[in-house]
């Protein structure tokens, strides 16, 4: 349960309520903080809302009550653009100011109250109508608190759109100072709801698709590719492919996608190649099953060979008949129901609201080609005898890095979503995480890993704090994609050699078990550290090095690096 | 009564469930008898006119000061709303 309060200018129990009643996940337990008092809330750590920390806040106000200025500009003054300006500057500072006391700030956009739209040609004028404004302030917030760690701005505009003309009601406003509908606040809370979600890491991360009917009109067995309904001038043709061109738009921020489809395997990939009007082409899809047996089989199968989990999944199908079976047999898996008219297909897509992120990292935009140069691993594997001989083969090599800002949204994203070889399954904001890294007893490096096939980007964390004499490691987070590479080793590796750097005498790692990282007890079963009494507790004299595989490479040019050779590992 | 039922789903979508209001004849708007405060009754009024004007096409104006304070209040209950609105509708 998220604990979520709400700074608003205006009274925001509905709204509050909204955020609380929901019954979708993440379940948050909202208050509304008093209205009005924006400032003195946000300028006052020492004020009841911030206690006990919330993990949540959401800061919504109005353009008119953040700038004084921006008020007289609608009650038509001209007013001197710079002052307008500079209380956004203020506001932004204010909110900057509130980062460290709770775990995320959500921020909505501006919008125009309603009764001050509506005057034709002067709402745009360069510098003096009040919409032109508007935009400056929210691009000017934008830009404020760009790279600010844990702040994120919602589009309130888009929950007014949705709202159309029922968003907001002068009788709500004057008899209870409610500046918006049940209908805006309800779009609200499912933005919310699915930021913190995204923020979270609990977004889904592969979208399965089904070919006839779905990613272009027509059975392919029966028509061949040359007549599909695919582009062209036609109406449903047109809807095919822009439903397409959303999916590749969801893949470039990092979203898989794979093909479950009866078919046969060789003439959909024929067609998927080959049909002049296919947006999605055969390296746009991390994986996919092909063939005659039953879809929920071969969603469970192709999950498992992409290491993800079902709750990552979505499964879209037009026939409901499949829709049914998935939705049955793996009820984790989000099955929508979807529209029988392709004309319907993106805006069903976009209604989802279950692909949310903070940022998009390059991971994020090269998911999919990981995927696929991890199946030309797994190919070379089989033809590759010992682990050893594969690993030189791979030409594998690993960099550490420090935390730093261009690495932060990455680095949380991992140690949100990771599971199987996670030590202590820790779950933070970036501003928390940040914090907690800055600590002068404790280090955090991000480790990247890359081999012949490219760059898997950045794979894993490791944390080490001091206590007394021990090096304690609290993160040893590594991503299934390079799990079994012997990067686990190169991590022990390095947490022995900061432990000596420090002059301590012992390492520990001390494994939190959940219900999904098995693997990683498993790997401090086989590192060579020695059980400490209790099975869960390892530990290192760091009189002795700890071995760096030998297949393995250093490549960073940091600090971490000089650790590094400490323990025996090889640079480049 | 069908309106002011669907009104009071939305204002109940709202609140948690053991300061729902009943969507019953005899379900008390007004006093201390009733789960709704000021804000809550703000809501089911304007969500009750909506409806009337989405529904019937009728503007009713049930937002003055004067009906909550009668003695009679036409937002006693959902049965004496109901019984007010088809007065103002029958003219």
């Amino acid at each position: 349960m998220s604990r979520c309060v709400v700074i608003s200018d205006f009274n925001a129990e509905n709204f509050a309520g909204y955020l609380s009643q929901e019954p979708a996940l993440p379940a948050i337990e909202a208050h509304a903080a008093p209205f009005g008092q924006v400032a003195p809330l946000l300028l006052d750590a020492g004020h009841a809302c911030w206690s006990p920390r919330p993990d949540v806040v959401i800061v919504w106000t109005q353009p008119q009550a953040v700038s004084e200025a921006f008020g007289r500009l609608l009650d038509g003054e001209l007013v001197d653009l710079t002052r307008v300006i500079e209380d956004v500057d203020h506001y932004a500072a204010q909110l900057i100011g509130i980062a460290g006391r709770t775990g995320c700030v959500l921020v909505p956009g501006w919008v125009l109250p309603a009764h001050h739209s509506g005057v034709g040609l002067l709402e745009l004028q360069h510098e003096t109508g009040a919409t032109n404004v508007l935009m400056r302030m929210n691009l000017r917030l934008a830009e404020r608190l760009a790279g600010a760690a844990g702040i994120h701005l919602l589009n309130a505009q888009r929950w007014i759109e949705a709202a159309g003309p029922r968003a907001t009601n002068p009788k709500l406003w004057y008899m209870a100072k409610v500046p918006f509908s049940p209908d805006v606040f309800q779009a609200a809370a499912r933005d919310v709801r699915a930021a913190l979600l995204g923020l979270s890491g609990q977004s889904r991360k592969l979208i399965l698709l089904d070919l006839d009917e779905t990613l272009w009109g027509g059975v392919l067995g029966d028509v061949g590719w040359e007549h599909l309904t695919l582009g062209g001038h036609d109406q449903a043709g047109e809807a095919f492919v822009d439903f397409q061109r959303a999916l590749k738009a969801l893949a470039a921020r990092g979203v898989l996608l794979g093909v479950i489809s009866k078919n046969d395997e060789r003439v959909a990939l024929d067609a998927i190649a080959k049909h002049p009007e296919m947006v999605l082409r055969q390296e746009d899809f991390a994986g996919w099953r092909i063939n005659w047996n039953d879809k929920a089989q071969n969603v469970a199968e192709l999950v498992e060979e992409l290491n993800l989990g079902l709750q990552s999944v979505v499964f879209i199908d037009d026939h409901p008949v499949e829709q049914a079976r998935v939705r049955e047999a793996l009820p984790e898996v989000l099955v929508p129901e979807w529209p029988s008219d392709p004309m319907g297909y993106r805006k069903a897509l976009m209604s989802l609201r279950c692909f949310e992120r903070a940022s998009v990292s390059r991971e994020d935009r090269e998911r999919t080609r990981l995927y696929i140069t991890e199946r030309q691993r797994s190919e070379l594997k089989s033809q590759v005898g010992s682990l050893e001989d594969w690993l030189k083969t791979l030409r594998v090599s690993v960099a550490f890095e420090p935390l730093s800002g261009s690495n932060l949204a990455r680095a949380t994203q991992l140690l949100n979503k990771t599971n199987q070889m996670n030590l202590s399954t820790r779950r933070m904001t970036e501003s928390e995480l940040f914090l907690w890294a800055s600590h002068p007893q404790r280090t955090l490096w991000t480790v990247s890993v890359t081999d012949r096939f490219g760059s898997s980007g950045l794979t894993g964390l490791l944390s080490v704090e001091r206590d007394g004499t021990t090096a304690r490691i609290v993160d040893f987070v590594l991503s299934c994609r390079v799990m079994g590479r012997k990067v686990e080793e190169a991590m022990a590796a390095a947490a022995v050699a900061q432990a000596k750097a420090w002059s301590l005498r012992r390492v520990e790692a001390r494994y939190q078990p959940t219900a999904k990282n098995m693997p990683c007890l498993e790997f401090w079963q086989r590192s060579g550290f020695a059980v400490n009494g209790d099975a869960s507790v390892f530990e290192w004299q760091t009189q002795r090095a700890y071995p760096f595989p030998e297949a393995l490479t250093v490549t960073s040019p940091t600090a971490a690096e000089a650790v590094m050779q400490d323990s025996g590992a090889r640079g480049r | 009564m069908q309106a002011i039922f669907r009104a009071i789903d939305t204002v109940n979508q709202a609140r948690p469930p053991a300061q729902r209001l009943r969507k019953a004849a005899d379900a008390v708007l007004l006093g201390p008898e009733s789960p709704l405060d000021s804000l809550g009754l703000v809501n089911l009024v304007v969500a009750v006119e909506e409806e009337m004007a989405e529904e019937f096409g009728v503007t009713v104006n049930l937002a003055d000061e004067r009906m909550r304070s009668q003695t009679n209040s036409p937002l006693r209950t959902v049965q004496a709303l109901a019984g007010y609105i088809a007065t103002v509708v029958n003219g």
